[in-house]
């Protein structure tokens, strides 16, 4: 497993707003066809809810190269830290094989990225990424168990958590992958963002 | 469908310093973790990260295992009419029960359960409302009051007590618990009552009680500190999280060995089978079989506990005392006037045992479908001792089980389990895991010779509620916070019956006058139709929404203090933080202005300590005994709920004992414990007898029989035999079970279909279905498919027993009490190896398609109870559903992947 670690400070995902923001509501709730034609309907990011949503998600994190799409292999996660360096930063990035998530970026809409920190209760998740048929989980949680669907937003499978895996919110420029915001509060955070 | 996605939040608030802090226990499963709540004023400032500004003492972030804020622990919600932050977290500080603090995802989301009228329970019920016109109308207490009292007693006078039905929670909180049952059994005297989870007024577990065993005599400890545990009918991960996480997993850790007899290969027997463990995937109903045989094995090899059987089984003179009250008249001895059970000790139960042929082994593994190997290997596990050490055995079982034969099989456990050692002993016990808490209370016996059913015999027998609904004989029909219809088996044909005698009957109220109402629900009754009232939280649909003629709003968890006890017998209070919506009232509040208004004496309590005071003096002889609380509080100058306050998410165990001299309460770690010694005594203050209003019952020390020792009984497979061979699937057919996930409590009626996070999860009914059975009909996960059957057996008769065959089911058969019904339900296919080939796997609750359609309407021949986890059906697929291209909402993924 590679790390990689350049944060460009200077891209903020807040300049970016403008053009990104119709792309990311692809890229977070692409499911297949027919959904991404539905996805206006969806309630993260419906009508007037969206400016507070995009303050949420994305206004004032950073944009961070976290891979190249080029160099990230089938089943094979890249650790890296995400929103800073602090406590219960880190995460990961994967391609599952070919498979279409959530979220996916990637021809295949197979790269995704997601916190390691269980929102159970902390618990480590690095070394967890299972793929079994056409199922991508992350867990059990050596803590207490929780299993977390990859394909689908990080959703709770079995166990224990309060919400869903935070997936990481991506954007591909070229090769480059760029990690630009969070969906859902980190374990041990009241705010995501406490520069 | 129609989901509302929930928003993932990335902020949470933190209680500041000066937040109220209160204890409580969760509202749920029966572990009952205790937990902490956190209130400030939402005005005030909240707290901050460093561990001087906020009430936790932390430093944000926080770490591993420390106290943590999810968003969806943080409610805004009203106190004393202003509006207040409320964070509701296990409690970090407790010393029992959730050790580490730790939770389950339904405990997690707890906050979200207080009433908030910017959340999804707005629809909480706040007025009494009356039907009029068809349509429910907000009315006053008093008015809605007084017309369900007059209707009630005019039924009494007029068509007697049977006519009055009550059906009830029995769980919800001592103090409700007591006042409905003290209104219900004392006062109306009704034998037409039963709890939430069951057709009539029985046990749920009759071999345990006819051996000695009390369901609950366990502490949550012998779960982790067994060298082998068996665990029958359910993954204690999956509905009773925390017992796993923090009891049994250490356990494992430690070494234990554990097996699973179970059809189902879920989250934590998955992590059990990873962790060296033995899950015996049987189909369903077999487990009689396979039981019979593992204790022939152990028998053949000599590894039974001699010394253990010959100190604590009944021979055969002590086994006719039975369970008390002298040889005649006593439940266990009509149960077994023809000798099914009643053994004279070992060496005669192991000559039957050896000499049923569907207990060798090999004939077992067959019908259960398992290997042989399982059965010889669990034999060892369980008895076999190693280097002249027997190991020491703990069994676990619950519904899965005992729901499925629910004689034979707890018949069959308790002699397995004797013939281990496994019963009266640190780590080595026998009981159930459990299934909602332990609020009941009795504040009245139950009028068994007012009941029109008997079984052959000498005794009546509970009357079966919904038979007795079925055939036109409840008049007024009392609900407390359960759903009725949905909750028992052949639920469809259940509503239409509802139906027929509510909405169907010409006398329906169309004006708002208060002496026409009452003379239109008169006469309704009198003309062979049915008036239901119901007390709840929310407006439950069909009993609340369709039927209800009268509906009061009841008060709960976190709005009013409550006592409880969980499944090790743990009492807390559960503390009221927040303002119940509207005139919600408590249940026991309910009950009285209904009890004054018909007239009875005795209910005039001004609050939830007064009753619970009332209460006490009637738990003595019960597991939860609590009267000793109350007699040191009265002594310190409290009250009752006060005392109870300060102890905490600690509580206390029942029964409690008080020491008068030293001024100790103490808890009662397990019963029937027969290691307690001199020094327990002597620190209680008991070494000479009980003191004052001390009790100390046979059951702390022995069990629960005339002698104190074990009943080791027989478990006759043919009582159930066939029925089993009638119902198995037959051609295209597959086995049809039910049950609970994890993400979901019970009826749903908070999670569900009030937390975005779990609709979004689970947002329609969903059937597990086997890989190979899938592929044989064409299905695939996320596929809409429809599960039906022309094949549901309902008992439909009350009928008197003569002949001792006259409630077996073929007998039932073949003199026409069988009718068979026909349903279907529709569900979202999940295709996992979780569920054995042959068997589908259903949501056990879902409120609009109720799976117990399909399950048996045939109570047990000897118990009455259902067995709700049996059924069969076809399946075929009818479309997809969006989410085999949506990715926001439900997870395919199996539940067995470590
Ligand atoms: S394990 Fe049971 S009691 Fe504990 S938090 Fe979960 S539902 Fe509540
Ligand atoms: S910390 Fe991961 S399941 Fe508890």
């Amino acid at each position: 497993m590679s790390e990689l670690k350049t944060t460009d400070k200077d891209q903020s995902a807040l300049a970016h707003a403008k053009c990104i923001l119709n792309r990311r509501k692809f890229l977070m709730y692409s499911g297949g066809i027919a959904a991404a034609a539905s996805t206006v309907s969806i309630t993260l990011f419906d009508g007037t809810a969206q400016a507070e949503i995009r303050k949420a998600n994305v206004q004032g994190y950073p944009r961070k190269l976290i891979a190249k799409l080029s160099e990230l292999k089938d089943h094979q996660p890249v650790n890296f830290n995400y929103p800073d360096d602090g406590k219960n930063s880190q995460a990961m990035i994967v391609k599952m094989g070919n498979v279409q998530a959530g979220g996916g970026v990637g021809s295949q809409r197979d790269v995704v990225a997601f916190s390691y920190i269980c929102t159970h209760q902390g618990g480590p998740l690095q070394s967890t990424y299972k793929h079994v048929a056409d199922q991508r989980v992350m867990g059990q949680c050596p803590l207490h168990l929780s299993t977390y669907d990859l394909r689908r937003h990080g959703i709770i499978v079995s166990g224990q958590a309060y919400q869903s895996l935070p997936q990481l919110l991506l954007e591909v420029e070229g090769d480059d992958v760029y990690a630009v915001g969070i969906m859902g509060l980190l374990f041990g955070r009241q705010d995501n963002l406490i520069a | 469908m129609s989901i509302d996605y929930y928003q993932a939040k990335d902020h949470a608030p933190l209680p500041p310093k000066n937040a109220d802090v209160l204890t409580t226990a969760c509202d749920y499963c029966i572990v009952a973790c205790g937990y902490k709540v956190y209130r400030w004023p939402v005005a005030a400032k909240d707290g901050g990260m460093k561990a001087a500004d906020n009430a936790f003492g932390v430093d944000f972030p926080g770490n591993m295992l420390q106290e943590w804020v999810a968003p969806t622990q943080h409610n805004i919600c009203t106190y004393k009419g202003k509006k207040h932050n409320i964070v509701v977290i296990p409690d970090k500080d407790t010393n029992f029960v959730n050790t580490n603090g730790d939770s389950s995802i339904r405990g997690g989301l707890l906050a979200q359960k207080s009433y908030s009228a910017d959340t999804k329970t707005k629809d909480r019920l706040k007025t009494p409302l009356v039907r009029i016109n068809g349509v429910l109308t907000p009315m006053s207490w008093d008015d809605a009051i007084e017309i369900a009292a007059e209707v009630g007693k005019h039924v009494l006078k007029k068509h007697g007590e049977a006519a009055y039905g009550i059906k009830t929670f029995s769980y919800q909180y001592i103090e409700n618990t007591y006042a409905v049952t003290k209104y219900a059994l004392r006062h109306i005297n009704t034998p037409n009552f039963t709890f939430h989870d069951t057709p009539a007024y029985v046990t749920s577990t009759p071999g345990f009680r006819d051996s000695g065993f009390d369901n609950f005599g366990p502490s949550y400890d012998d779960w982790g500190s067994a060298e082998t545990l068996m665990i029958c009918g359910t993954d204690p991960y999956e509905t009773k999280t925390v017992l796993f996480t923090q009891h049994i997993m250490p356990g494992i850790a430690n070494g234990m060995k554990v097996i699973c007899l179970n059809p189902r290969e879920t989250a934590g027997i998955a992590y059990i089978n990873k962790m060296g463990g033995l899950h015996i995937d049987i189909n369903p109903g077999s487990d009689n079989l396979v039981l019979g045989a593992i204790t022939r094995v152990i028998m053949q090899n000599g590894w039974e506990d001699s010394d253990w059987i010959k100190k604590w089984v009944n021979n055969k003179w002590e086994s006719n005392s039975g369970c008390g009250q002298g040889t005649r008249n006593t439940p266990w001895q009509w149960r077994t006037t023809w000798g099914k059970f009643q053994t004279k000790g070992y060496e005669d139960y192991k000559k039957w045992n050896l000499k049923q042929a569907e207990y060798d082994p090999k004939s077992a593994a067959e019908k259960a479908s398992i290997d042989v190997k399982k059965i010889y290997q669990a034999a060892e596990w369980l008895a076999k001792p190693v280097n002249g050490k027997r190991p020491k055995t703990s069994i676990g079982i619950e519904k899965g089980f005992y729901w499925s034969n629910n004689t034979g099989n707890t018949n069959a456990i308790s002699s397995l389990a004797t013939i281990c050692g496994a019963g009266g002993r640190p780590g080595q016990v026998l009981g159930r895991f459990g299934g909602h808490q332990r609020g009941g209370q009795k504040g009245g016996g139950y009028p068994r010779n007012k009941s029109a059913q008997k079984v052959p015999g000498r005794r009546r027998q509970a009357l079966d509620t919904d038979r007795w609904l079925y055939s036109g004989h409840t008049r007024f029909a009392h609900v407390i916070g359960t759903t009725w219809i949905q909750s028992m088996p052949g639920s469809q044909g259940l509503a239409a019956k509802f139906e027929e005698l509510v909405v169907k009957n010409p006398h329906q109220v169309k004006s708002n006058n208060k002496a026409e109402i009452i003379a239109t629900l008169k006469k309704r009754a009198d003309s062979g139709g049915m008036v239901v009232i119901n007390q709840d939280i929310y407006l439950r649909d069909p009993i609340g929404a369709k039927f209800a003629d009268v509906v009061f709003p009841a008060a709960t968890w976190g709005e009013v203090d409550f006592m409880r006890a969980n499944g090790e017998r743990r009492l807390r209070l559960y503390q009221a933080f927040s303002d119940a919506p509207g005139e919600a009232k408590p249940d026991w509040e309910i009950i009285s202005l209904l009890a004054r208004k018909m007239g009875f004496d005795g209910f005039d309590w001004k609050n939830s300590n007064e009753v619970a005071e009332e209460a006490s003096r009637f738990s003595r002889k019960g597991r939860k005994a609590f009267h000793m609380v109350k007699v040191a509080a009265h002594i310190e100058g409290k009250t009752l709920h006060q005392k109870m306050r300060e102890m905490g998410t600690d509580g206390i165990q029942g029964p409690t004992m008080y020491n008068y001299k030293t001024g100790m309460l103490y808890g009662s770690k397990r019963l029937h414990d027969t290691t307690v010694g001199e020094k327990q005594f002597t620190a209680m203050g008991l070494s000479n007898g009980p003191v004052k209003e001390n009790r100390y019952g046979k059951k702390m020390t022995h069990f629960n029989s005339q002698t104190g020792k074990i009943n080791l009984q027989k478990h006759p497979w043919s009582l159930f035999g066939d029925l089993w061979e009638w119902l198995s699937p037959k051609k295209d057919e597959l086995w049809m079970s039910n049950g609970r996930v994890n993400e979901v409590w019970q009826s749903g009626f908070d999670d569900v279909e009030r937390r975005d996070y779990i609709s979004q999860r689970w947002p329609g009914n969903w059937v597990e279905i086997h890989p190979e059975d899938a592929k044989k009909r064409g299905i695939e996960s996320a596929d809409m498919v429809m599960m039906y059957s022309d094949r549901v057996p309902v008992f439909k008769d009350t009928i008197l027993g003569v002949h001792a065959k006259d409630f077996q089911f073929s007998e039932l058969m073949k003199n026409g009490h069988i009718k068979l019904d026909k349903a279907s339900i529709s569900a979202i296919a999940i295709v996992t190896p979780t569920t054995k080939e042959g068997v589908m796997y259903a949501n056990f609750l879902d409120m609009k398609q109720p799976n117990n359609s399909l399950t048996i309407r045939v109570p047990d021949n000897v118990s009455g109870n259902y067995n709700y986890k049996m059924g069969v059906g076809k399946v075929k697929k009818i479309g997809e559903s969006e989410f085999k291209k949506d990715f926001r909402a439900m997870s395919f993924a199996p539940r067995n992947i470590t």
